[in-house]
């Protein structure tokens, strides 16, 4: 049986792989331009960049619908500039999309757009298809949301909620979606995900069939490298590129985010993002969405804020090594901080187990001060860590490995 | 070696050890159905991977944990029954009124519930229960209506509607139009939650609304909060009625006494908000 441990130099190569940077050097999407809107009677600028290949020109970020049953808002999001208004065939059962055609009902078609989606039966623990899973079910969902809309097309229709590969080129979602092209229901194909994006968004490019992509990015992503560079080779092929979930989860109550608007802009510093269709339901969360469409440049203080979120959420340490001198029994605080996010965010026993070893800790590490003498950078509660990662040493590796 | 052995089981325990289960329910049996697969329970950090977006909705009115079980009969159609329990009864009927549609085909099941080709949902006590149906044919879909009864006979008492509801007037009220938003009403963090008719008299369609805050010193901060959004920080915040002018919302009738604050959206005419000021008053003073 092979030992599934990791050696000092493999661990030291995972260690370094998992600093991937934060930040990305500052460069301007291509095709982005500034424009002056008519928001609520003021005049605003707005940074629109193009939608890929569908040429579509739209603000850096518009309103996801999704949890919005109040009509006046979604008004003020577009007479305030937002242009296109993400929603679902399945959101709050329909009546997502049947809000929005209330609030369209009468607006010039030109003056908006929507983005609507369509999902079929899956194994949810394989992500594959079902029998089920029809081209005649597709259009008929197709119609009933064009019907709830009120309107003839929509701009984009994503497959919607695909993980698997597979799933990417699923038969009947394609027949269903060059049909619905073809009688002029939906003027581009997309396609939309949340888990195993860097798969997905590969298959997505190499299909050749799509025109977007909407997909899960946001700086607390365990495997946000991945997604970005899977979101840089869509774009290059041309593939306009919608973010969403860019405030974790969608959720704006998580309490692990302290600034939205740092969250959203994090994610359009990536010139590969064309726009982000963040979820809204209150209009002062409307106004920050505003802000950041006027000037999404991260600030140096929403980027400190960013980091050391991102540390206290992954327990990633950032290695800024301050501790070393500030510890009176010189302990490798910093390899200690890498042990216990092993054990407790990638839930590696074995590889946090094998650092441990290696640092020669004392016998009870951290129990003989009565105050620690560590001020962390990012908080961390570095004693109490200690305390427990150093427990490891005493296990047995035939427990663990 | 046992505090060793402790130790291990601590950690993996820690690490590995499921959300705690929830309020025992048990699917059900039913003719000519066999349940396959495991059932599969979500909580509130996991229901994202069962629903995606749409699990924000359901986070708002406080969803504790979801089990799902598939059932297939032997013409290989499948039906998926969806339990999400919330918190309260009151968040349940939320998160159910969101998605209930005034003109559905509503049936006798739990409180209430409607039916559709493919789907039947519904509401009991602090659960609302989703049942799909896939590859069904006609006769399959007397079955969704015997899963409904027999999930809901195991759900237990089913509860009624909030007592609340029946504080709105009942003349020109849109039938099953009642909401509970469960926070930000209107849009406004500073409001609490909210419940909600819909009304059409004479075409003229309007909404009456009623937040019932914790006391009066609670209603208090949030009409201040209003009027200070509207501008109009120098006026006192005193009980009685008000009428505002919300740039998002136009003309609105706001009532305060004591821990509830009610109002009319969305009506221009005078003689009807009066009328229905009135209305709703009165009803209110019957369940004081």
């Amino acid at each position: 049986m092979k030992d599934k441990r990791i050696g000092r130099r493999d661990f030291m190569k995972t260690t370094l792989a998992g600093c991937g940077g934060l930040f990305m050097l500052s460069s301007e999407a291509k095709g982005q331009e500034t424009k002056i809107v008519d928001s609520k009677g003021k005049e605003r600028k707005f940074v629109y960049r193009t939608l890929g290949r569908t040429g579509l020109k739209l603000p850096v970020i518009n309103m996801g619908v999704m949890n919005s049953d109040n009509p006046n808002l979604i008004r003020a999001a577009l007479d305030s500039g937002m242009v296109l208004l993400d929603t679902a065939h399945g959101y709050m059962g329909g009546r997502n999309e049947e809000t929005i055609g209330s609030v369209i009902k009468g607006r010039l078609r030109d003056s908006f757009m929507i983005g609507s989606k369509v999902s079929l039966p899956q194994d949810r623990s394989t992500g594959l298809y079902l029998e089920s899973a029809t081209t005649d079910e597709f259009l008929r969902k197709l119609d009933i949301s064009l019907k709830r809309l009120g309107v003839d097309h929509v701009e984009i229709l994503y497959h919607h909620g695909v993980s698997r590969k597979e799933s990417v080129v699923y038969e009947p979602v394609l027949k269903a979606m060059e049909k619905a092209k073809k009688e002029g229901k939906i003027r581009f194909a997309g396609i939309s995900t949340h888990m195993n994006e860097p798969e997905v968004v590969h298959a997505t490019v190499d299909s050749k069939f799509y025109d977007v992509i909407l997909v899960a990015y946001n700086y607390q992503q365990k495997h946000m490298t991945e997604v970005r560079s899977a979101i840089a080779r869509a774009a290059q092929a041309g593939i306009g590129i919608v973010g969403m979930k860019a405030i974790r989860g969608g959720n704006r109550q998580s309490p692990t985010v302290q600034s939205a608007a740092a969250a959203l802009k994090w994610v359009l510093q990536d010139p590969n993002v064309h726009t982000i269709v963040p979820g809204f339901t209150a209009f002062d969360e409307m106004e920050t969405d505003l802000a950041v469409m006027e000037n999404p440049t991260l600030t140096e203080d929403e980027k400190k804020g960013l980091q050391k979120e991102a540390s206290l959420t992954s327990l990633y340490c950032q290695g800024c090594r301050q501790c070393l001198k500030q510890c009176r029994d010189h302990l490798p605080v910093p390899d200690l901080m890498r042990a216990y996010m092993y054990t407790y965010n990638y839930r590696n026993l074995a590889l946090a187990q094998d650092l441990v070893l290696s640092l020669n800790l004392p016998n009870h590490a951290c129990e003989d001060c009565s105050q620690c003498s560590v001020t962390c950078s990012v908080g961390f509660n570095v004693s109490a860590k200690i305390k427990d990662v150093a427990r490891l040493k005493d296990v047995a590796a035939e427990f663990i490995a | 070696m046992i505090k060793t052995i402790g130790l291990i089981l601590g950690i993996v325990g820690l690490l590995w050890s499921p959300t705690a289960q929830a309020a025992e329910f048990k699917f059900p049996s039913v003719n000519g159905w066999k349940q396959v697969g495991e059932i599969q329970s979500f909580d509130s950090n996991t229901l994202y991977e069962y629903i995606d977006g749409g699990a924000d909705l359901y986070l708002a009115y406080d969803f504790q944990e979801l089990k799902v079980a598939e059932y297939q009969n032997d013409k290989k159609a499948s039906v998926t029954v969806d339990v999400y329990r919330h918190r309260t009864p009151t968040h349940a009927f939320g998160v159910y009124s969101q998605e209930r549609i005034p003109g559905a085909n509503f049936i006798d099941v739990g409180i209430q519930g409607y039916q559709e080709k493919h789907a039947l949902n519904f509401l009991s006590g602090n659960t609302y229960v989703k049942i799909t149906g896939y590859d069904i044919v006609s006769e399959d879909q007397t079955s969704l209506l015997s899963f409904a009864k027999a999930v809901a006979g195991n759900l237990g008492e089913k509860g009624a509607f909030p007592s609340i509801l029946a504080a709105f007037p009942g003349e020109g009220k849109v039938k099953n139009s009642e909401k509970f938003i469960a926070r930000k009403f209107l849009g406004y963090p500073f409001l609490h939650s909210a419940f909600s008719a819909e009304y059409d008299v004479s075409g003229k369609n309007f909404r009456l609304f009623i937040i019932e805050g914790k006391d009066q010193a609670d209603c208090r901060d949030m009409v201040e909060k209003y009027l200070e959004q509207l501008g109009r920080a120098d006026k006192t915040a005193a009980e009685g009625q008000y009428s505002l002018s919300d740039a998002y919302h136009g003309e609105i009738d706001l009532h305060w006494r004591g821990a509830r604050i009610w109002g009319i959206l969305d009506l221009g005419d005078p003689g009807l908000r009066a009328k229905y000021s009135k209305l709703f008053e009165e009803e209110l003073q019957k369940r004081k």
